[in-house]
């Protein structure tokens, strides 16, 4: 299914649902409990609707303003992008339901909580439509600024220091990114994704362009090792905020360098790949390991993301092959089935913490009772973060390791199926606080039936989604946008 | 080399500097600066290859870009400096601490 | 009598390109961090006087306002508040070794490869952009085609308000976040109140009207010539930052909730138009040829007062403190 359908009214929708809602909040925070479930329905409701007409009708495009590229923004619509909105509504919903419990006693800095984060799904929504690199820049400035905003309000020094630090790090990010946009633009003039696909051709200019992206986007995508600032950061927040984080944010900047490597670098030399491949098998060593050093539950949880970071970026060098679609497929599913079960981690996590005062792993010991769901969400999400079946992250790691061995690479099976085993490791050593002897009955806080369904329920979808792999798989390639695009071929 | 390439150098000179500063200098508010240096760099390569338009007119798209990206920048920017005050106010310094290395 | 003017004029590029590269080296890495500041103030100046030899006189406005002024005035803000901090902080424990600001460089070798990696840096954009061609059109002509439609007579105004309007959405949607996300942080820093000067404040008397005429004017202008919706706001915004300065205390006369209107209105407004222009079957945004320009005004109007009013916002630092009460 190639056939575009223009001007759909969905992809205005699923943007600006949220925003709408942002504006809303800050102005009426007292209604935000009304207002908030409204706005996260209507844009579900609208990702629905966009994604199902995606399925079925094929690409869906919006010429804003009525202009045409390469004068106007074009917003764009295909199987990846669907797979995108379909992963942030998923995840979005779960946290909203999450948030409404956890920030139930309305502080003065919880209230901006609902301006924040609806800014930052607007900010996730525009960008995965968005076809115009400029203003995948702004959506990038409005995500970074409202993600940083969102750690920050937690108030501690750790979480403040953290925030500044990936404040720091995502404006080096956009500005070389903005640099890369720059080059672009001046030597082929337009913004447009697929005209300059179209245009590009490998020159001194659209190389620098190119390392330039590359470069910023790795940043924001904390690949070792630049991945120093996500750990404190994602690991101090509160705890709707660092499911956002890990679920969500770190995927939209790999999103985008998926997005241009298929679309507009120029002929990609099998050495930047094999680069990407090789960093990502080392983020996937390293994280690992780094998880089982840690003695606090959170920052386990937010090492576990640098490692399952490293996975996504397997598919680069594994795309070097006939088999490229089944690499990058498997990456997608790797971001569907991280993004569900580190939710679950994260919000579980958060469950354990407010309930015994503290996330210290040693301590966390016996009586759990009081948050029995929220270990037992961590066991089920853990079965995804592994890669056992039928979870989509067994999906995803039987793609890879397909793509390896048909590819004639097999060597990346190592990071694979090693990784794995030092997930197991460090899944274990969490679980394994169930049933220590260490600790007191502590907990006085009572969770809510809410917080812990919400956790336990975005495990079972790690689990359950898996289920659906081949229709997901028939919706991502709608549009075939994982075939590379060939110079002067229509979009 | 006309002024526009000459121009277009200069960002990137621009641009190279605030990077160093940005690696070099530890205080919050310097690197904060550095970072506006940058941006001007980087707008300035955007506007100079813009003035590479034949005829009188300069092409308005980059133009449109730069006020763009310097409203995004004066955003971020404002944004920063609160952050860093808050950063003061909980820790008693203006730097990030040594981050126990990972 | 071509080639005296052509030499002029390089001798006036290459004196402007090497006072810009001078002032960012005193501005990065000058010792006093009150002087970087204020050499900063300059070299947005001089980065004006730059746009405009670039024949980009809309950026030239809007870099003097926003890049030079209004940034200038939030670094001394902030800078003042840091050496507030830092009384508070010293009285708290024993005085150490104060630092306010002195650039503390890191080991000699270290600061070697940070050289050598910028040079590289430098060295390959270089490259990159000495290989483009001299001369290149852009999307110049796309523009100058369908201007005559768009609304307004100003390029640059077409560009921002119509067909790439869906950018200075989002860009206002960034300025609303930034606002959000500094009041989420804090309540506005409590300045010590010194009756201003009577310089100042006869000053500030003669020149607040001036300068809402020169917004007024500003924003009426970028429909047919340099200016704008951005360039009108950042002016207000500076009336509003100097009877800030001269001490008139608006803080005690916040009403909070028309402050927020006011903040989320240029986004409201924008929004609504985009989806109502939907609504009536047109695509998002896509203005009906007859009332083009009148929509753009509109959308203009509503942006000016809402940026001001959060350039403003955005250099008081934080939240309006309110009465337990509420």
């Amino acid at each position: 299914m190639g056939t575009l359908s223009p001007d759909s009214p969905w992809t205005i929708w699923v943007i600006f649902s949220p925003l709408a809602g942002a504006v809303f909040t800050f102005l009426w925070p007292r209604r935000a409990r009304l207002a908030v479930p409204l706005v996260a329905l209507g844009t579900v409701g609208s990702v629905a609707c966009l994604v199902w007409q995606v399925a079925e009708l094929g690409v869906q495009s919006h010429a804003l303003g009525g202009w045409a590229a390469p004068l106007g923004i074009n917003l764009y619509a295909d199987g990846l992008s669907a797979m995108m909105l379909l992963t942030t509504a998923l995840v979005g919903a779960a946290v909203t339901f999450y948030a409404t419990e956890y920030f139930r006693r309305a502080s003065e800095t919880a209230r901006y909580f609902w301006p924040l984060w609806l800014c930052l799904w607007t900010a996730l929504n525009a960008l995965f439509l968005s076809w115009d690199i400029f203003n995948l820049y702004v959506a990038f400035e409005l995500l970074g600024l409202a993600a940083i905003a969102l750690v920050a309000l937690a108030g501690s020094a750790d979480a403040l220091t953290g925030a500044m630090r990936y404040l720091l790090v995502s404006l080096l990010g956009s500005l070389t990114y903005l640099l890369g946009v720059a080059l672009f633009y001046s030597t082929y003039g337009t913004l447009d994704i697929g005209l300059l696909g179209d245009l590009t051709a490998p020159s001194a200019a659209s190389w620098a362009a190119t390392g330039l992206m590359v470069a910023g986007l790795l940043l924001k995508t904390a690949l070792f090792p630049l991945h120093f600032w996500l750990p404190p950061a994602h690991a101090a927040a509160p705890t709707p905020v660092s499911a956002i984080l890990s679920a969500l944010v770190v995927k939209a900047s790999f999103y985008l360098l998926l997005r241009l490597w298929l679309e507009v670098f120029p002929v990609t030399a099998a050495g930047l790949g094999h680069l990407l491949g090789l960093l990502g098998a080392l983020a996937i060593v390293w994280g690992s390991l780094q998880a089982l050093r840690q003695t606090r539950l959170k920052l386990l949880v937010a090492y576990s993301t640098v490692a399952q970071l490293g996975y996504l970026f397997l598919a680069f060098p594994l795309a070097l092959s006939p088999v490229a679609a089944t690499a990058w497929s498997a990456s997608v599913f790797f971001i569907l089935s991280h993004a569900l079960a580190k939710a679950a981690m994260f919000l579980a996590a958060g469950n354990i913490l407010r309930f015994a005062g503290h996330d210290r792993i040693a301590e966390l010991g016996r009586a759990p009772y009081g948050v029995s769901l929220s270990w037992a969400a961590f066991g089920v999400a853990g079965i995804s973060i592994i890669g056992l079946p039928p979870s989509v992250g067994f999906a995803a790691k039987w793609l890879q390791l397909e793509a390896a061995l048909a590819g004639g690479q097999w060597w990346w099976t190592l990071p694979i199926v090693g990784g794995g085993l030092l997930a197991t490791a460090y899944v274990f050593k969490i679980i394994s606080c169930v049933f220590s002897q260490n600790g007191r009955t502590s907990g006085t806080n009572g969770i809510s039936w809410r917080m812990e369904w919400t956790a336990f329920g975005l495990s079972l979808a790690a689990l359950g989604i898996g289920f659906a792999a081949p229709q997901l798989l028939a919706l991502l390639n709608s549009g075939t946008p994982l075939a590379l695009h060939e110079v002067g071929s229509a979009p | 080399m006309n002024a526009a390439m000459l121009y277009a150098l200069t960002g990137a000179g621009l641009f190279a500097l605030g990077l160093y500063a940005l690696a070099v200098q530890a205080h919050l508010l310097r690197k904060i600066i550095a970072f506006n240096v940058m941006g001007s760099g980087a707008f300035l390569v955007l506007g100079a290859l813009a003035h590479r338009a034949p005829d009188q007119v300069a092409d308005p798209v980059p133009h449109a870009m730069v006020i763009t990206g310097i409203v995004v920048a004066v955003s971020a920017t404002a944004f920063a400096l609160v952050l860093m005050l808050r950063v003061q106010s909980e820790t008693g310094q203006p730097h990030l601490p040594e981050q126990p290395s990972d | 009598m071509d080639g005296a003017v052509n030499a002029a004029a390089w001798a006036f590029d290459a004196l402007l390109v090497l006072t810009l590269l001078w002032l960012a080296w005193r501005v990065l890495m000058g010792p006093d961090l009150f002087k970087s500041i204020v050499f900063f103030i300059a070299f947005g100046l001089v980065m004006a006087l730059a746009w405009v030899r670039l024949r980009a006189p809309d950026v030239a406005l809007a870099e003097a306002a926003i890049g030079a002024g209004l940034t200038g005035a939030l670094f001394l803000a902030a800078l003042s508040r840091l050496a507030a901090g830092e009384r508070i902080a010293n009285a708290k424990r024993p005085v150490e070794n104060s630092d306010t600001g002195k650039s503390t460089r890191p080991h000699r070798g270290v600061r070697m490869v940070f050289i050598a990696m910028s040079a590289l840096f430098f060295g390959g954009l270089a490259a990159a952009l000495l290989s483009l061609p001299a001369e290149a059109p852009g999307l110049t002509i796309q523009v100058a085609e369908n201007l005559s439609t768009s609304g307004v007579s100003n390029p640059v105004t077409a560009v921002l308000l119509n067909f790439r309007g869906y950018d200075t959405l989002l860009e206002m949607g960034v300025l609303f976040l930034a606002v959000v996300a500094a009041w989420s942080l804090t309540p506005a820093p409590k300045e010590p109140v010194s009756p201003p000067g009577i310089v100042l404040a006869s000053f500030v008397r003669v020149l607040s009207p001036m300068l809402l005429l020169a917004a007024g004017y500003l924003l009426w202008a970028g429909t047919h010539a340099p200016g704008g919706a951005f360039q009108a706001g950042s002016v207000l915004a500076a009336a509003a930052v100097l009877l800030l300065l001269s001490g008139k205390d608006m803080k005690a006369n916040w009403p909070e909730w028309p402050l927020r209107v006011v903040l989320g209105l240029g986004l409201g407004v924008f929004i609504a138009i985009g989806l109502v222009m939907m609504l009536i079957g047109h695509r998002f945004l896509e203005y009906p040829l007859d009332y083009a320009g009148d929509l753009i005004l509109l959308i203009e109007v509503a942006a000016t007062l809402s940026i001001g009013v959060t350039l403003a916002a955005l250099f008081l630092g934080g939240r309006p403190q309110r009465d337990e009460r509420k």
